[in-house]
């Protein structure tokens, strides 16, 4: 037996574990509902609970091919019938497995075992569908038929792509071709052009305009919540991305603008009921109030003791809300409820406009963030981030720019804390957790620290993707965490690594004709 | 008449129970190029780190063109135009090249944050002006290739250089060098050597060394002063310096004489 056949052996005998496994805590069931919704097959009702067989065949087929795909060698050394008998040999050895467990645990079940006291995912329903509803044999012959299937195809699609191959000369080819008509210099030399560079962002517009109409209210509601986790993300980038200092409580300036702005515009508990736009503005300045005041006295401490007496800060101003002592102001555990929501030409704001005015605020925070970065504010805060002693020695008034980095920071939380509490009405004490911090940390750090576009990227991979895992329903976290560790390994500096800028000499046909002013 | 651009009048700086430098007088003239050096530990650098305000001396005074210092947070003696560079090279490593030039000059330029979100004809003329100069600074220190290139990944002689030009980015009038040589071969060294020289006569500035390479010492330098376990025992040209005895004994320890007396002296004690 040669060493390529030892191999496809070896890999088939993981995969079949692997499918056990997925049946075993009931993924094959998930996945199979997974499936359905992007089918749209599923009929099910409470009488009739049965699952689509199609879709386990699917999922059967998914993972067959991932053997047959895994067990072919990628170099195209393999002759056509080599690639044949791995594939062959691969989805057998898999199935051998899956037969053995479809043979036990089905036979098992029609004497009537019920393995819901060990396996908790392994009732009769699931058990029932993992048999495609027949008999634990006739299921053990499908399995057979759908793995070794699949598992050939997979190999032959390997071996079709693989170097050599006709399929794979034609595929770069096409890609000569492509590129050659659209390669990154004729991009952006057309970016150069003003008028398609103007057309593109009049179409970018056009399309943020409607969409918050088209992809109705849940959906406003997810993307308003990235939203406002960019414009968290954001504020936060300047204190933690550009200034380096690492402030855990971070949640206080966002708690302190939306109750800030909460209380201003309630009836309840003190009937103020301002002017929604002037209380925005005021609850943007308390927060900066806020991060000058706290600012004072902690910014004098580095690294982790900022850390840890900034995660104080927060907590502290959560406690002080619900505290009894402060109840008769901030009302306490129960929260500010009919927080104020703006008008539109008479209407009460409805999901659409808060889409809209997010990201409005989200394009402006952009460009206040991006051209604090390239200015000599945000080389002094970065500076500062490298090396703080040499950052002093060279002119920079540390203690004055850290101040200010936490104050704009600050400005941003009580921006988005604001529109947080008007949007959701409501604003209690146990929306400003510890978790926000770090969650908005996280934001930074997976986004990739003192980065703009990563921020962006960082609020929609931690905030919306766990709401498109919500069909993994239970194993969400799960999951989610896997993804958060791989991009860790695969992209140690974020998703979108910070990039320095460029800088250009003034050239020489600009000279100005006046005479250049000569500063005292 | 040429005036004293720093001096440091009994000054002591103690660590604990180390006197790291012990009433030390210097008076550093303008436009000149003086070394200070001495064996190690003997207290050269922090001598530097008080004249730039890294530490505040226990005793005594420091004053630039007779204006006291000591005590001022260390922006503040730089604003004066006292510029540094560090004895283990201290870049803004993630910044590229031209990025430390233009924080050098942050001292020069007076654009706020206001300004910078609004780029108003001011702001963007004021970052035009110090991006032109970064770039004349930077082909003043032969680094013109290299101004997107990030801090960490110049080779070390480009680094030295690089700090030297972030250091003159503030337009400094008091220059202080912490071992510019450090590291380098013989004829970078000499390279170096002209460089300083160059930049008194093109720049107009006072330099001071530390330096541990004799043959830059006694290359550039016009004053020498030398510092043994935080005590100045010498001062003068470096003709003096090379012969004075007791800079001699604090290099090499004492000579044959000086031992034998040493051993007869206590023999007589001892009888």
């Amino acid at each position: 037996m040669n060493e390529s056949l030892k191999r496809s052996l070896r890999l088939g005998l993981i995969f079949g574990i692997v499918v056990i496994f997925f049946m075993l805590i009931g993924f094959t069931n998930v996945a199979a509902n997974m499936i359905g919704d992007m089918l749209g097959n599923i009929e099910q009702t409470s009488v009739n609970p049965e699952l689509p067989v199609l879709n386990l065949v699917l999922f059967t087929g998914l993972m067959g091919l991932f053997t047959g795909v895994s067990a072919t060698k990628k170099d195209g050394q393999d002759s056509w019938v080599q690639v044949l008998i791995s594939g062959l040999i691969a989805g057998l050895s898999a199935s051998i497995i899956i037969v053995g467990f479809i043979l036990i645990v089905g036979s098992l079940h029609t004497q009537g075992v019920d393995f819901r006291t060990y396996l908790p995912n392994l009732g009769g329903n699931e058990i029932q569908y993992l048999m495609f509803y027949t008999t634990p044999l006739a299921a053990a012959v499908r399995f057979i038929l759908i793995m070794v299937a699949s598992s050939i195809l997979g190999s032959l699609i390997v071996k079709s792509f693989s170097s050599g191959s006709t399929v794979n000369r034609a595929l770069k080819s096409l890609q000569q071709k492509t590129t050659k008509k659209l390669d990154v210099q004729t991009l952006k030399s057309a970016l150069g052009n003003k008028f398609i560079l103007m057309g593109a962002l009049v179409a970018v517009a056009v399309l943020m305009y409607f969409l918050p109409f088209v992809w109705g209210s849940y959906w406003n509601y997810i993307m308003g919540t990235v939203a406002i986790y960019i414009l968290l993300g954001l504020g936060l980038n300047i204190i933690v991305g550009y200034s380096g200092q690492l402030v855990l409580g971070y949640v206080a300036f966002f708690a302190i603008g939306a109750y800030t702005f909460a209380l201003l515009t309630a009836p309840e508990p003190h009937a103020i009921e301002m002017n929604l736009w002037l209380a925005m503005l005021i609850a943007v300045l308390v927060s900066t109030l806020a991060g000058f005041l706290i600012g004072l006295p902690i910014l004098n401490l580095r690294g982790d003791y900022l850390a840890i007496v900034t995660l104080g800060f927060g907590e502290i101003v959560r406690i002080l809300i619900r505290s009894d002592l402060l109840t008769s102001i901030t009302n306490g555990p129960k929260g500010v409820t009919n927080v104020g929501q703006p008008f539109l030409r008479g209407q009460l704001f409805n999901d659409t406009n808060y889409m809209h005015l997010l990201m409005l605020l989200v394009l402006a925070g952009l460009f206040v963030a991006k051209r604090l970065k390239d200015s000599r504010t945000g080389r002094a805060w970065i500076s500062i981030r490298e090396d703080q002693t040499v950052a002093q020695a060279t002119g920079v008034n540390t203690f004055r720019y850290k101040i200010l980095a936490l104050m704009l920071g600050a400005a941003f939380a009580g921006l988005s804390g604001a529109i947080f509490a008007s949007r959701n009405q409501f604003t209690g004490p146990e929306d400003f957790t510890l978790m926000v911090s770090v969650n908005v940390l996280c934001v930074v750090i997976v986004g990739g620290m003192g980065s703009l576009p990563g921020v962006v990227l960082g609020a929609f991979v931690l905030k919306g993707l766990p709401e498109l895992l919500r069909e993994l329903s239970d194993y969400r976290l799960l999951v989610f965490g896997a993804l958060l560790v791989v991009m860790m390994i695969v992209r140690p500096n974020g998703l979108w690594p910070v990039s320095r800028p460029k800088f250009r000499k003034k050239p020489l046909e600009a000279t100005p004709d006046e005479p250049v002013e000569v500063e005292a | 008449m040429t005036r004293t651009a720093i001096s440091v009048k009994n000054v002591t700086k103690q660590f604990g129970g180390l006197t790291a430098v012990d009433e030390v007088n210097l008076e550093i003239s303008e436009h000149s190029i003086s070394s200070i050096i001495g064996p190690n530990g003997a207290g050269k650098t922090t001598l530097f780190n008080c004249v730039t305000g890294f530490y505040s001396p226990e005793e005594g005074e420091i004053q630039f063109f007779d204006q006291p210092v000591q005590g001022l947070p260390t922006h503040k003696i730089c604003n004066l135009g006292i510029a540094r560079t560090y004895q283990n090279i201290r870049l803004f490593k993630e910044m590229t090249a031209i990025e430390n030039i233009l924080v050098g000059q942050h001292a020069r330029m007076d654009s706020t944050w206001i300004e910078s979100i609004l780029h108003n004809p001011r702001y963007v003329k004021e970052e035009q002006e110090s991006i032109d100069k970064a770039f004349e600074l930077l082909e003043f220190v032969g680094l013109s290739d290299l101004a997107d290139t990030p801090a960490f990944n110049l080779p070390y002689g480009a680094q030295r250089r690089l700090e030297l030009a972030r250091a003159l980015a503030s337009d400094p009038v008091v220059l202080m060098l912490d071992e510019p040589t450090a590291g380098m071969n013989p004829q970078e060294t000499a390279e170096m050597m002209a460089f300083i020289k160059e930049l008194r006569d093109s720049k107009n500035i006072t330099i001071i060394l530390i330096e541990h390479d004799m043959r830059v010492v006694m290359g550039v330098s016009e004053k020498i002063a030398v510092l043994d376990y935080g005590r100045k025992i010498a001062e003068g040209d470096p003709a003096a310096i090379q012969s004075n005895q007791r800079v001699i004994e604090a290099y090499l320890g004492p000579s044959l004489d000086g031992i034998l007396n040493r051993k007869k002296r206590k023999k007589q004690n001892d009888a």
